[in-house]
């Protein structure tokens, strides 16, 4: 399952919400801190928005070209049959 | 009713679906059409990326020139216990090395031994048939697929979600409505031919829970007939983490054992054992399990400490990814004693059609998963056939273009679908689909239920799947992301009801459908399809029998060539 990504060496190129087969991440605008005072700055960064639908596919670990994706192998939410 | 507002797309063929089968479908759709033809290909999510196949090995079974194609033709048949289509079987075959040299030609590359020679490795449950593999997997024969299409001029369109296809005033299909699945936003995209490549349905089991096959359920609902639900692929694994590589660990000596350390295969199939296709392993652990002498392991203790880091590393990159993040537990897992269950990875249930890949519904086609060639799956066998029908859909769509009148959009239908799909769109609701799936998958999975089946067991299945059914027509969505899984769920029930119809009806016993209380097969009553009619309010279920026009039905060789070679080879 996903757990991090690494926001600080992020360059917003949106290739993980690209590739998500889950919809799990989403390039949205955040808050980031402002350069001028008075105006609110954001920049477009990845936010993991349904973490709990994350298939553990490594998908967006396997093609950031930045490499600062997380994915823990451990599949929780996948159902025991018996 | 809400205001219309959204987008119109035109297209000659619209493909639905961007895994093997609508990737081949859409570049045989535009190199079958004269130039200008235009050919759409969309995906709910992204082309070339996701879906089953681009986390698959991509392993397929290609005849070469010097194969015995009528040899092969005839395993596969028997392998399905007969439900199979004959003339698609054999036509994916006699193709299969024409798709081998379209897949080099766009530059996939295929492993070779070193004298050269193709590398083939033989599949579990067949004896003759072969199975060969892209260098990178799924993965890079998506993407190469992708890259060819894009520089043939096929419109790939990313993201869009299918809802419903559209009917004319002639009952004809003329396209499909759907939604942006980040925005939501609606599109329609007109077309004079459509083939539904969606997949199979997975109840989200599988490695790939992402996919749903809502498309099959989509055609069912435009008047298509669908057949093949009460079968399955069931496959051995464990929630623990997934290991696309049984069928050759158990060539070099693995095998599944009870918690008394009984090897239990030879006891439930003589001559196969562990060799047996993944149906009959399914069923005898299943038994193992009613029997009290679970859990059950796959014991490869017995894999050479040479050859271990083979299994451990894997070509497939989410699955390098997997084993090497999990680091020395892979190791102990893999190797050490880790349960196994029979998992049900998704129903073989798909669009009833002929080998042209035609539905019952003018301009309607199906292939990939959602084409009900086979009943049974074979490893390689998957995107083997995928790769045969897929080709035929699109042949056979070009086909259609010439027949049939342009279309003409209904503005009334249109409205119809778009107040039906956007209907459970509600701010202010919570997203609890995912509580109703778990209670489905519940039922569905109980390996009394999906795997050893029994009329009492099923009728009561039945019961509590339209309990959930009630329970999900309360249900909205707060934002797309819920609307779409609200879809997915919504066509879930609707399979299970038919997995269950289908069962029940089946009063015998062949390949994942074993009945308890029918535990013979049955070739002189059985020998048929079940399909599932679209009627009124309920479900039809009809009886069609299988035609033979190739081979009679055969039964399986008692035990494969390479089995007997080896154990003469152990002196057994």
């Amino acid at each position: 399952m996903i757990e991090k990504i690494d926001i600080e060496r992020c360059t917003s190129c949106g290739i993980c919400d690209d590739v998500c087969p889950a919809d799990v991440i989403h390039m949205e605008a955040v808050a980031v801190a402002p350069e001028v005072a008075g105006l609110t700055r954001t920049k477009l960064l990845p936010v993991i928005k349904f973490r709990e639908h994350c298939i553990t596919c490594f998908s967006c670990e396997i093609f950031c070209p930045e490499q600062i994706v997380d994915v823990h192998p451990s599949v929780k939410n996948r159902p025991r049959p018996w | 009713m809400a205001k219309l507002d959204g987008t119109l797309i035109e297209t000659d063929v619209l493909v639905v679906g961007a895994g093997a089968g609508g990737l081949i479908a859409a570049l045989s759709a535009k190199r079958h059409g004269r130039s200008g033809t235009r050919v759409t290909l969309i995906d709910s999510w992204m082309i070339g990326r996701t879906g089953h196949t681009a986390f698959s090995n991509a392993w397929m079974i290609v005849a070469l020139p010097e194969d015995d194609i009528d040899g092969i033709t005839r395993e596969i048949v028997a392998g399905n216990d007969g439900i199979a289509d004959q003339l698609l079987v054999r036509d994916t075959l006699e193709q299969s090395y024409a798709r081998l040299k379209d897949f080099e030609a766009i530059g996939m590359k295929f492993h070779r031994a070193d004298d050269g020679s193709y590398a083939r490795r033989p599949t579990r449950g067949l004896d003759l048939a072969r199975v060969m593999y892209p260098e990178g997997g799924g993965l890079e024969y998506c993407w190469r697929l992708r890259l060819a299409l894009e520089a043939e001029g096929v419109q790939l369109i990313d993201r869009i979600f299918v809802t419903g296809l559209l009917r004319d005033s002639d009952n004809r299909i003329v396209g499909a409505a759907g939604i942006h699945s980040r925005t939501g936003a609606f599109h329609v995209i007109k077309a004079r031919a459509t083939i539904v490549c969606t997949n199979a349905m997975t109840f989200r089991s599988g490695f790939v829970r992402d996919i749903t096959g809502t498309g099959t359920l989509l055609a069912y609902r435009a008047g298509a007939a669908l057949r093949n639900a009460e079968f399955s692929y069931v496959r051995p694994g464990t929630p623990k983490f997934y290991f696309e590589g049984i069928t050759f660990a158990i060539q070099e000596g693995a095998h599944f054992v009870n918690a008394k350390g009984e090897a239990f295969m030879r006891e439930y199939e003589p001559d196969w054992a562990d060799e047996a296709d993944v149906p009959r392993i399914a069923r005898a652990m299943a038994l193992e399990k009613d029997k009290g002498n679970d859990p059950l392991y796959l014991d490869m203790s017995v894999i050479p400490e040479g050859m271990r880091e083979y299994f451990i590393q894997s070509k497939v990159k989410w699955m390098d990814y997997f084993f090497r993040k999990l680091g020395a537990e892979a190791r102990t897992d893999m190797f050490g004693k880790t349960p196994y269950y029979a998992l049900n990875q998704m129903t073989k249930m798909g669009v009833r059609t002929g080998p042209d890949c035609r539905a019952d519904v003018p301009g309607l086609l199906a292939a990939g998963l959602a084409q009900a060639g086979c009943a049974n799956h074979f490893a390689g066998f998957h995107i083997g056939l995928c790769n045969g029908n897929g080709w035929a859909a699109g042949r056979s769509a070009i086909e259609d273009l010439d027949r049939l009148p342009p279309p003409r959009l209904d503005a009334a239908v249109i409205q119809l679908l778009h107040d039906d799909t956007m209907r459970p769109l509600q701010p202010a609701a919570t997203a609890e689909s995912d509580r109703i799936l778990r209670d489905l998958q519940a039922v569905m999975f109980a390996y009394d239920i999906g795997i050893l089946k029994s009329a009492d067991r099923l009728q009561r299945a039945l019961r509590e799947v339209e309990a959930l059914d009630q329970q999900f027509q309360e249900l909205a969505a707060p934002h797309t992301h819920e609307l779409v899984r609200l879809k997915e769920t919504e066509a879930m029930l609707l399979a299970a009801r038919f997995i269950l119809g289908a069962s029940l009806l089946r009063t015998e016993s062949r390949l994942s459908h074993f009945r308890e209380d029918h535990p013979q097969r049955d070739d002189a009553n059985w020998l048929v399809w079940i399909d599932v009619l679209p009627g009124g309010k309920e479900p039809e279920f009809t009886r069609t029998p299988v035609p033979t026009p190739l081979c009679p039905v055969l039964t399986r060789p008692v035990r494969p060539t390479r089995l007997n070679q080896r154990l003469a080879v152990a002196g057994n």
